[in-house]
């Protein structure tokens, strides 16, 4: 198919490209309590085809450099291969951007993943994994109550005009899972997971966790009051309050002017608590535009080392294309968590859904569970919600020494801040 | 549309057969998809064809003596019907042994009711045939007139996306056939201040074609302005408010606070605090609620993606919740009928019970009347994000924007951002008016969860009801 799609493009006089093929096979598996709902697995493969095309200045400039993008699958013919790259290069001329460099070629051998997960049958480790997910689910009071589990092998191949020529494996778990407790309050927290290996443990001990987590939100009180807290936050919700920083450093960013960070400033302003560390972490091999990928630090004690991003907007700044990142991590926490949460706080541990809006700082969520934290005592608290803003927390942050790690992001467990505004449902 | 499908068919139909020969029930849905979407920002302009749409391909679903099986795959032809059915049967034999020791939900083999049809959607004017030299000027020229309102708008971006796609459902005695347009357009506009970026934005909806970027041009100063009022809004005083809800923000409630909770298969998993309600009161008389294709919007359809005919679901009538929504498999279980909520975000993904147009009916009073019964609220404009708790009835929604009212008037003060919380059934009892014009919006996809995003459209009339805001 890559063949055809090469001749095809010749044909059709398109001199700039790049083909993505990606293949990919899965066994997905759907339960209810325990019992199994559906089986289903899936074999496809996709080619998604980037033209690029130079608009010549009429006042003797640098052309300006459209593209655009289209998916072919085998089933099409010679004759709809031409007329979708064919219309894919026309409707480049109107997509014409300011000049920039196509990503420098690499040559590469596919690059196997090695492990249990991307050299086992996908069935077999789908068996694994479910066995792992269920493992804790052992007491008639708190129980799960429904379960997604989807084990994933795909590989990828890149090919450009410019001579790139490289391909990788990937393998993934992931899925998500309900807990439910029904006394004395029938409630219920949704949990989420992601792992590159076949990491049964910690698959167990998340679901051990939201089981215990969704007992206290069973006897928890909608009794928070209004008002401004210190608050603690744990787990995925700093991953997702520290995705602003991640977000406000990216060359799309910057050159679009949503940021306004330059290289080697100080971003996060005067502290009293820690400074900041976050460094990307390269999880495949190539970027989807065929960008060797490697970890990057992004913020060094709360100034700005680096921008990253794709090729284009990176060319646009003058910095050295990095490729699209899907995990970070946070160096900062020294901590212990039981010392973080000792002082009076509201610990917000799981929301219905929880957010950080990366152009106005704000983040914000629904509390389905929090600890009120407060005289010596420690109060299950569900109910209400958080409203609070980076640019005013970041003054003051302190990190929990223990750790955190998902797909996405490899951190301290928990961060604190002061001064946040919730409202309660209570007096 | 799409001659693939047609060149596909009697393979297809020949695929159904060769399964039902091993299994008692098999049906194959097959997509074919064309989809583009064309952006212009301070980035630049943008035209993909590529992963916009739901794609191009097949998946079969197959009941065994363990239940509900499915397959998806992308490359088809009757050359390859044995190698199929060769390959569902391996894996899930692997897969069975892999499982060994755990039981299966019953699945009751599906009624199979014979019906055919074949229909397609209206539109005016299709988005390729007036090409992208004509979208992409006009989205231009939109995005030029919104940055010309005040120096102080940091970047605009306007957008147009549009899918056709065509859906055949074959079963032993069903053979569905429909081809479907809608088409989409966003208009944002981003102000700063300092480090803080405020952005409004307006969304545009169709089931039909390019027809919609004549509406795109009309609002997009209003929401310039929008944005740049934002740059002077506070943080709002937690508390529970007499509030006015736009259509959109109407929407968003109906949705997200209710239309979760009575999808179907939240029943079968005991996950949905609706199935102890029905035929109880949960929401104010004046509340009626309906899901479905009676309406033109971008989740309308003749049949869903289990091969289950659309129509009119009344959720609730005047206040009373008579049922929920349903995909096939789940009705199965709970002996009820399937409603045509069966979707999937693709051919690659399972189908659940999804909302499709979902909106409360309209009233009798009409904004201005709102505003003026209320001493002390907001006016809440621009829905943002929502998300569901079925077990609960705990809502959680955001809006950009409240404007305060005071005595009667609208006082000129904003507060953002704007987190709605509280219990659904109290909110919707509190609903004590609701205006005569109801206007839907299909600009957006919902996630089941965090994923599977589908096509919905949602709305209703201004409504006024008392909610806890922070």
């Amino acid at each position: 198919m890559i063949e055809r799609i090469k001749s095809a493009l010749e044909r059709c006089g398109v001199a700039m490209w790049r083909i993505n093929e990606t293949v990919e096979e899965t066994a997905e598996l759907f339960f209810v309590k325990r019992q199994l709902d559906t089986r289903r697995s899936k074999d496809v493969r996709k080619y998604d085809v980037t033209v690029f095309r130079d608009v010549e200045d009429p006042e003797g400039g640098k052309p300006a450099r459209g593209f655009t993008s289209v998916r072919l699958i085998a089933s099409m013919d010679d004759a709809r291969l031409d007329e979708e790259l064919k219309g894919a290069y026309y409707a480049a001329r109107f997509a014409a951007n300011p000049y920039f460099d196509l990503p420098d070629p690499v040559q590469a051998p596919m690059a196997q993943k090695t492990g249990e997960l991307a050299e086992a049958p996908l069935a077999r480790s789908a068996g694994r994994m479910v066995k792992a997910l269920f493992a804790p689910d052992t007491h008639q009071d708190a129980f799960v109550n429904s379960a997604e589990l989807f084990v994933s092998r795909s590989s990828h191949h890149i090919l450009s005009s410019e001579g790139t020529d490289a391909a990788y494996v990937d393998a993934r778990v992931n899925g998500e899972f309900v807990v439910q407790c029904r006394e004395p309050e029938d409630v219920e927290l949704h949990g989420a997971f992601e792992y590159d290996q076949l990491d049964e443990q910690a698959l167990s001990d998340k679901v051990a966790e939201a089981l215990s987590f969704v007992r206290d939100r069973a006897r928890a009180q909608k009794a928070l009051a209004s008002g401004k807290y210190d608050l603690v936050l744990s787990g995925n919700a700093v991953a997702e309050v520290l995705s602003y920083y991640v977000s406000r450093s990216s060359a799309s960013s910057v050159y679009a002017r949503y940021s306004t960070w330059k290289q080697g400033e100080d971003v996060q302003g005067e502290t009293t608590g820690e400074r900041l560390s976050l460094t990307l972490r390269a999880t495949v091999p190539y970027s989807m535009e065929g960008i060797p990928m490697a970890d990057l630090p992004v913020l060094e004690n709360g100034r700005l080392n680096a921008y990253h991003g794709p090729n284009r907007f990176c060319r646009y700044l003058n910095v050295k294309p990095t490729g699209f990142y899907e995990k970070f991590s946070c160096g900062n926490g020294s901590v212990p968590f039981e010392t973080l949460k000792k002082a009076p706080c509201l610990w917000a541990v799981t929301f219905s859904d929880f957010q950080m809006d990366a152009m106005s700082g704000h983040f914000s969520g629904e509390i389905r569970l929090a600890y009120l934290i407060e005289d010596g005592k420690t109060i299950p608290i569900t109910g209400g919600s958080v409203n609070g803003s980076i640019l005013e927390a970041q003054k003051d942050l302190t990190f929990s020494a223990e750790r955190y790690l998902t797909a996405q992001y490899d951190g301290p467990y928990a961060v604190r801040m002061k001064g946040i505004s919730i409202a309660g449902p209570g007096e | 549309m799409f001659p693939s499908i047609d060149r596909a068919k009697p393979g297809l139909q020949k695929l159904v057969a060769a399964l039902r020969e091993t299994y008692p029930y098999a049906s194959v849905l097959a997509v074919a998809d064309d989809a583009r979407t064309w952006r212009v920002s301070r980035t630049g302009a943008n035209i993909s064809a590529s992963g916009t749409g739901g794609g191009t391909g097949f998946v079969v679903r197959v009941l065994d003596g363990a239940g509900c099986a499915e397959y998806s795959f992308n490359e088809f032809s009757e050359e390859r019907i044995p190698g199929i059915c060769a390959v569902i049967a391996k894996r899930l034999t692997e897969q069975n042994q892999a499982l060994e020791g755990i039981a299966p939900l019953p699945a009751p083999i599906p009624a199979d009711e014979p019906a055919a049809l074949k229909k397609t959607t209206a539109w005016k004017l299709n988005p390729r045939e007036l090409g992208d030299e004509a979208v992409v000027g006009k989205i231009t020229a939109i995005r030029e007139k919104a940055l010309a309102v005040d120096e102080r708008v940091l970047d605009a971006q306007a957008a147009v996306s549009y899918r056709a796609y065509r859906k055949l459902f074959l079963s032993e005695r069903r053979d569905l056939d429909q081809t479907v347009m809608w088409t989409n357009a966003m208009v944002s506009v981003m102000a700063s201040r300092g480090q803080e970026i405020k952005m409004s934005y307006r969304p545009f909806s169709v089931l039909g074609g390019a027809e919609l970027l004549d509406e795109m041009d009309a609002g997009v100063e209003r929401v310039a302005r929008d944005a740049l009022e934002l740059l002077d809004s506070r943080p709002i005083p937690p508390g529970e408010y007499d509030c006015v809800c736009d259509p959109a923000t109407t929407g968003m409630i109906v949705h997200e606070a209710f239309g979760h909770g009575v999808e179907m298969d939240m029943f079968v998993k005991d996950r949905a605090l609706a199935r102890s309600y029905i035929n109880e009161y949960v929401a104010s008389p004046l509340v009626t609620m309906h899901d479905g294709s009676a309406v033109d919007e971008s989740a309308t359809m003749f049949f869903d993606d289990e091969g289950t005919l659309t129509g009119d679901t009344v959720i609730i009538d005047q206040g009373v919740l008579k049922r929920g929504m349903c995909d096939a498999l789940s009705a199965a279980r709970l002996g009820v009928a399937p409603t045509g909520n069966g979707r999937r975000e693709s051919y690659e993904r399972k189908a659940y019970t999804r909302m499709t147009n979902t909106y409360f009916q309209g009233g009798r009073s009409t904004p201005e009347e709102m505003i003026a019964s209320i001493e002390n609220g907001f006016l809440l404009e621009t829905p943002s994000s929502g998300m569901e708790d079925p077990k609960n009835w705990g809502i959680q929604c955001m809006v950009t924007t409240a404007r305060e009212i005071r005595n009667g008037k609208l006082t000129g003060r904003l507060y953002s951002p704007i987190v709605l919380t509280g219990y659904v059934p109290d909110l919707l009892k509190s609903v004590s008016m609701m205006s005569e014009n109801v206007r839907l919006s299909g600009s957006g996809h919902c996630g089941k969860g965090y994923k599977e995003w589908v096509k919905v459209s949602d709305g209703g009339p201004y409504m006024k009801a008392r909610i806890r805001l922070g």
